[in-house]
C-alpha cells in the first residue's frame, strides 16, 4: 500500500494570473478510497496530475511512502495505476493487443500478462469482445477497457480522473464495484468526479478543493456531521456555493 | 528491448489499420508512377519517334513544294497527311476539327521564289567571279510566306521542334537547288549530282552522351530512370499524413501522458515509430523499383535500370527514409489537432516536391526558385537518387548530399524533442 504527502504545492500556468493550486498541503493514507472533488477550474486534474509526476509544482514537495518508507518518484511509477479522464487506448486495436502493450509497458512478464489480461477482461464483462477491435465498442465498454489498462499490473496506488463520465449505469456499476475489490486487496484509491452520489458510495474521506484552496478534508460522515446536512451533493454546494463555474 | 519489441508491434499494427494512410503511402503514389511515366514516355515518343501529326497543304504549281512534302516525309518526325486547302484561316479551321497537331501551307508561288532565289544567288557568284553581268544581280525577289499552323494544346517546345525541322528542310531545299542553278548556267547540269550528293552525304555524326559521375555503364536517362526515384521519394515523404496523425492522436488521447505515469519512456514509442516507418519506407522502395523492374517494361515502359551499387542504394534509402520520418515527427509534435497535421503536413510534402524539383527540374526554374529548391529535403533526396539512379555516383559523391540531409535531420528532430520538452511529455 502507498501513501502520498503534499507540502506547500503551488501551481501556476505559464502567462496565466490565475493561481491554480494554493499552497496546498496533505496526505493520503495508504489503502484509503479518497475523493478529490471540486467544481470546474478547481484544480483537480492538476493536483492529480501533479502526484502522478505528470505536471511539475512551481513550489513545493510531493511525497511517497509505502509503510513509512520513502519511496522514489520510479520506484512509485512501477507500483502506480493510472485512468486518464481521455480514452487513453489504442481503438484501432483489440483489448488484447492493447493489453499485451501497456502490459509489456509496465515490464510485466508475458505470461502474466495474457493471465491477468483475460482475468480483468471477465471481471469488467469484455471477455467476449477480446479480440475485436475498441473502435467498434459503446462508450461504457471503451471507459471499462480504460480502467483494465490502469490496473493490469496490480497497481498499489490507483489514480482516476472522472473514470465514469458520460457512460451507461451498469458500466458506471461494474467500475465502481470492481474498484471497491481492488481497495479492499489493499490498493489505495485516489479519484475525481463529478458524481457526487458516486463519490459519496465509493469513498472513504473527500478532499474538497475550490479556487486552487482546500476548503474540506475529511471523512464523508465527518463532514455530514460538522455540516449539518445530510448528503455530499449537499455539503458541495453549501461550501462551494451555487453560482455557475464556466 | 520487450518494450521497444512490443512498442514496434503496436506500431505496425497501428499502421497496417490506418488505410487511409496506407493509400497515401502506397497506392497514390504507385498509380503516380504509372501515370506520369507513361505520359512522360508518350510525350518522348511524340518528340524522338515520328509521331507529330502534319496536314500539308500544298499550293505550290511547281516541283519544290513536293520536294519540300517529301523531304519532311524523310525527316522522320512527322505523320503526314494532305489536303488541298487554299488559306490559312481554312487550314486553321480544319486543323482544330480534326487531329492533326500542326499544319503546311505551302504557297503558290513557292517554286518560283526557290528558283528566283537560286537564280540570284548563282548570278551575284558568277558576277563576282568575274563571269557574270552586273544588272542579274539586282532583281528584287518578292517575299513569300510559308504559313505553320499549330494547335493551341501544343507546347512551345514541340512548335520549335518543328520549326527547326522546317528551317533545315527548306535549307535543304535551297542548297540543292542553288547547286543545280550553278551547274545549269555553267552548262553542265548533268554533272549537279555528283555535287549534291558530296554535299549531303558523309556528314558529320552528331552523338549524344550521358554524363556520368564514374567510368561504368551508366543506364540511359529515360522517362523511368527519372521517374521511379522523384515519385518513391513523394510517396515517402507522404508517410507524413499517418505518422503525424499517430502522433497527434496519442498526444490528444492522453497515451502520451499514461506512458508517462509507466516505467517506460515516450522515447520508446517514437524509436518505435521511426523503425516501423523506415521500413514501410523501404518496402515503398521495394514495391515501386520492383514495378520499373518487372511490370513497366510488360506494358511498353522502359525498364528501370538497377545496375547501382547496393550499397549506396541501402544508404541513400536509408537517410531519405529518415528524413521523411523526422520531417512527419516534427508535424506530428507541433500540430495539435488531426486536421493541422494531415492539412500542413500534406501541403508541406506538395511545396517541397514543387520547388524540390519532383514535378518540374529545377534547371527550369527561375534563380530564386533554384536557390529557394535547396531548401527542400526532397530536393536533396532526389540528388541522392539522381546521383545514383542518372550519372551512376559512388558514395564520395553522395557525401555532400548525405551531410546535407543529416544536418536536416538534426535540426528537425531537435526541434521536435524541445517541443516535447516544453510539453512536458519528454
Amino acid at each position: 500500500m502507498i501513501g502520498i504527502v503534499a507540502k506547500n504545492i503551488f501551481k501556476k500556468y505559464k502567462g496565466k494570473e490565475e493561481i491554480v493550486l494554493n499552497e496546498l498541503t496533505f496526505e493520503l493514507p495508504q489503502g484509503e478510497k479518497i475523493g478529490i472533488l471540486g467544481p470546474n477550474g478547481a484544480g483537480k486534474t492538476t493536483l492529480i496530475s501533479i502526484i502522478c509526476g505528470i505536471l511539475e509544482p512551481n513550489t513545493g514537495k510531493i511525497s511517497y511512502l509505502e509503510n513509512q518508507q520513502t519511496l522514489s518518484y520510479d520506484t512509485f511509477k512501477s507500483r502506480l495505476g493510472f485512468v486518464p479522464q481521455e480514452l487513453a487506448l489504442y481503438q484501432e486495436l483489440t483489448p488484447i493487443q492493447n493489453l499485451n502493450y501497456f502490459g509489456t509497458m509496465y515490464g510485466m512478464p508475458k505470461k502474466e500478462i495474457q493471465e491477468k489480461s483475460i482475468e480483468i477482461l471477465d471481471a469488467l464483462g469484455l471477455l467476449k469482445v477480446k479480440d475485436k477491435k475498441a473502435s467498434t465498442f459503446s462508450g461504457g465498454m471503451k471507459r471499462r477497457l480504460n480502467l483494465a489498462i490502469s490496473i493490469l499490473h496490480n497497481p498499489k496506488i490507483l489514480f482516476l480522473d472522472e473514470p465514469t463520465v458520460g457512460i451507461d449505469v451498469q458500466s458506471k456499476n461494474a467500475i465502481i464495484s470492481l474498484l471497491q475489490k481492488i481497495n479492499e486487496k489493499g490498493t489505495t484509491i485516489i479519484y475525481t468526479s463529478h458524481h457526487l452520489k458516486e463519490a459519496e458510495t465509493l469513498c472513504d474521506k473527500v478532499l474538497l478543493i475550490d479556487k486552487g484552496d482546500i476548503i474540506a478534508y475529511d471523512s464523508i460522515e465527518n463532514l455530514k456531521v460538522i455540516n449539518k446536512l445530510d448528503s455530499l451533493e449537499e455539503i458541495f454546494l453549501a461550501l462551494t456555493g451555487i453560482e455557475y463555474r464556466d | 528491448m520487450r518494450k521497444l519489441k512490443a512498442s514496434i508491434l503496436k506500431e505496425f499494427l497501428l499502421l497496417l489499420n490506418d488505410k487511409v494512410g496506407l493509400f497515401f503511402m502506397f497506392f497514390m503514389p504507385i498509380l503516380l508512377v504509372f501515370i506520369i511515366t507513361i505520359i512522360q514516355n508518350s510525350a518522348y515518343q511524340v518528340i524522338n519517334e515520328n509521331k507529330i501529326s502534319l496536314l500539308i497543304s500544298n499550293q505550290d504549281e511547281g516541283n519544290q513544294g513536293d520536294s519540300l512534302a517529301v523531304l519532311l516525309q524523310e525527316s522522320k518526325m512527322f505523320e503526314i497527311v494532305y489536303d488541298d486547302i487554299e488559306t490559312k484561316n481554312e487550314l486553321a479551321s480544319k486543323l482544330l476539327d480534326n487531329k492533326n497537331l500542326a499544319a503546311i501551307l505551302i504557297p503558290k508561288g513557292f517554286t518560283k521564289y526557290i528558283d528566283s532565289k537560286s537564280e540570284k544567288t548563282t548570278n551575284l557568284m558568277l558576277f563576282q567571279l568575274g563571269l557574270g553581268e552586273e544588272e542579274e544581280i539586282n532583281n528584287k525577289l518578292e517575299p513569300i510566306d510559308l504559313n505553320l499552323v499549330y494547335d493551341p494544346v501544343l507546347q512551345e517546345n514541340y512548335i520549335k521542334s518543328i520549326e527547326g525541322i522546317l528551317f533545315q528542310t527548306l535549307s535543304i531545299l535551297e542548297n540543292t537547288n542553288f547547286i543545280q542553278e550553278i551547274y545549269e548556267q555553267l552548262g553542265v547540269e548533268n554533272e549537279a549530282g555528283a555535287l549534291k550528293q558530296n554535299i549531303f552525304s558523309e556528314k558529320i555524326n552528331i552523338v549524344s552522351n550521358h554524363a556520368k559521375l564514374t567510368e561504368n555503364a551508366a543506364p540511359k536517362p529515360n522517362a523511368t530512370q527519372h521517374n521511379i526515384p522523384a515519385w518513391t521519394i513523394f510517396a515517402m515523404f507522404f508517410m507524413v499524413v499517418s505518422l503525424s496523425n499517430n502522433i497527434v492522436k496519442e498526444k490528444n488521447n492522453g497515451s502520451f501522458v499514461r506512458l508517462k505515469t509507466m516505467p517506460t519512456s515516450i522515447l520508446v514509442s517514437l524509436f518505435s515509430k521511426m523503425i516501423v516507418y523506415i521500413l514501410a519506407s523501404f518496402l515503398q522502395v521495394l514495391i515501386i523499383f520492383s514495378i520499373g523492374v518487372a511490370i513497366f517494361p510488360l506494358i511498353g515502359l522502359p525498364k528501370l535500370n538497377i545496375d547501382i551499387n547496393f550499397f549506396s542504394f541501402f544508404l541513400v534509402v536509408l537517410i531519405v527514409s529518415f528524413t521523411a520520418v523526422s520531417w512527419a515527427l516534427f508535424i506530428g509534435v507541433f500540430s495539435n489537432t488531426q486536421e493541422q497535421a494531415g492539412g500542413v503536413g500534406a501541403i508541406s510534402i506538395i511545396i517541397f516536391a514543387a520547388i524540390g524539383g519532383v514535378w518540374v527540374p529545377t534547371f527550369v526554374m527561375p534563380s530564386f526558385m533554384q536557390m529557394l529548391s535547396k531548401l527542400s529535403p526532397m530536393n536533396w533526396s532526389l540528388e541522392a537518387f539522381y546521383t545514383l539512379f542518372l550519372k551512376n555516383g559512388n558514395l564520395k559523391k553522395l557525401l555532400f548530399t548525405f551531410v546535407v540531409l543529416t544536418i536536416f535531420i538534426i535540426i528537425i528532430q531537435t526541434l521536435s524533442y524541445l517541443k516535447l520538452k516544453k510539453d512536458k511529455l519528454i
